[in-house]
């Protein structure tokens, strides 16, 4: 009976240490020297950063995911081109963390781009250089690459690579945040910002097209809050750079405005789907004139990073 | 007294074979039931306490940038183990636009058919202020 007693108290403490227990992932960070921004270049010591923690978080989930403005190419009817991607043959190149993350986010929006032209064949090797620069900033755990690499072998799986894709760049960037890495995190979110633009601007200046024109415009919105992600860590010669060069593309959109058309939401269930229609409008005014000078910017600062 | 040790042996068991929904197998779980045109855009993970006494409910907030001319997919699971049964709200400023639980009834998901482009803010509460653990889904519909 004591025996029987003793089994039932160690299951129950078993169960314990199993239910309060997470997950341990590999998430080693040693050896990473070669890109940590110093806290001496983020703000005297005790002093808080300009952006909180929290504001970040909201600043980035407020820049759209690559895939929605990649899903607005497509829908334009442009036919996908080669030559906007950023060539997987560079990655040797990026020797810096400082580089290695923000072609991370660029080749990250490209592999958006990629996946919905269901492109892939191509597909394979872009996941490989995005491996390649996750694991030179140790956060390579966050890619299956085994399970990616099987998905995008069949263009049946391409629901699945786009799920598995935009959820390990999110738990990656997660992670980054939780380990007191928001500076890669805020380079990465750059490059795919950064990346996304040029996509549009170039798509725009070969094929013009108003909902992508007005959607270059609505960079405007996120412009601000980036720049002050960015300007927390402007103590850094190299995060001042790229300051004055977003800068530039910032100084083409003070004269593009949005206006605002009043109107209120109606709720109606469409095919059984309680559906809200906004009748609230946004219309967004830009020249000609301004998207080349934007376009022109963009790409200027995108050869700095991907050359 | 043996009876009683395989009973809770037995109950431990279940719970191992149940096993909490509030991880990211709910995640996973929610986003295979969307439907074929939706594209999946990100998620929204809650879990909170109940309310306490005098207090209001707890709530997550989330700031999320929404495109003009998407139609987007707001859906929501909630994990089993917990009673507290989740409601996602989208707001424009303090303005509530949309909700998945309108008239005292629950629907899984609501669409929202975006005509401003602007940061939204997405709260996520639990009804009547119970515990409770859900994921918020929001996909793009082709």
């Amino acid at each position: 009976m004591i025996r029987v007693t003793k089994i039932f108290l160690f299951t129950i403490m078993l169960s314990l240490v199993y239910s309060c227990g997470g997950s341990t992932e590999n998430t080693e960070t040693d050896g990473f020297d070669d890109f940590t921004v110093p806290d001496s270049v983020l703000a005297e010591e005790d002093e808080p950063l300009i952006v909180s923690e929290q504001a970040m978080e909201d600043i980035i989930s407020n820049i759209s995911s690559p895939v929605e403005m990649s899903s607005l190419i497509k829908e334009s009817g442009v036919q996908f081109n080669y030559k906007y991607l950023n060539s997987t043959d560079n990655i040797d190149n990026y020797n810096t963390g400082f580089i290695q993350a923000l072609n991370l986010g660029i080749l990250g929006a490209d592999l958006g781009y990629l996946n919905m032209y269901n492109k892939t064949g191509t597909v394979l090797s872009y996941i490989t250089s995005i491996k390649t620069l996750a694991d030179n900033l140790k956060v390579g755990q966050f890619f299956d690459f085994s399970m990616l690499k099987r998905l995008a072998t069949n263009s049946d799986n391409l629901d699945s690579l786009m799920y598995i894709s935009v959820s390990s760049f999110d738990q990656m960037d997660v992670f980054l945040r939780e380990n007191n890495r928001s500076d890669v995190s805020a380079l990465i979110v750059t490059g795919v910002w950064l990346e996304g633009l040029f996509l549009a601007t170039q798509v725009v200046s070969d094929s013009p097209n108003k909902e992508i024109t007005e959607r270059i415009g609505e960079q405007k919105l996120i412009l601000n809050d980036l720049l002050l992600i960015l300007n927390n860590y402007k103590r850094d010669k190299k995060f001042f750079d790229l300051i004055e060069r977003i800068n530039k593309i910032k100084a083409l959109f003070k004269d593009v405005s949005i206006t605002y058309e009043v109107g209120e939401p109606e709720a109606v269930e469409v095919n059984g789907v309680l559906t809200i229609i906004q009748n609230e409008t946004s219309v967004v005014n830009i020249t000609d004139e301004q998207i080349k000078a934007i376009t022109a910017e963009v790409e200027n600062v995108r050869n700095f990073i991907v050359k | 007294m043996k009876k009683i040790v395989i009973i809770l042996l037995s109950l431990i068991v279940f719970v191992f074979v149940v096993k909490s929904q509030c991880n990211s197998s709910l995640v996973t779980i929610c986003s295979s039931g969307l439907a074929d045109n939706a594209m999946y855009l990100k998620e929204l993970k809650v879990r909170l306490k109940a309310k306490e006494t005098g207090k209001k409910a707890p709530v997550a907030r989330y700031s999320l940038m929404l495109n003009k001319g998407n139609h987007y997919r707001f859906s929501v699971c909630n994990a089993k183990e917990f009673s507290g049964k989740a409601i996602i709200q989208l707001y424009d400023k303090d303005r509530l636009l949309g909700s998945s639980y309108m008239a005292k009834k629950h629907y899984p998901a609501f669409d929202f058919i975006c005509k401003k482009t602007a940061v939204y803010k997405v709260l996520i509460s639990f009804e009547d202020g119970k515990s409770g653990c859900a994921v918020g889904i929001l996909s793009m519909i082709d």
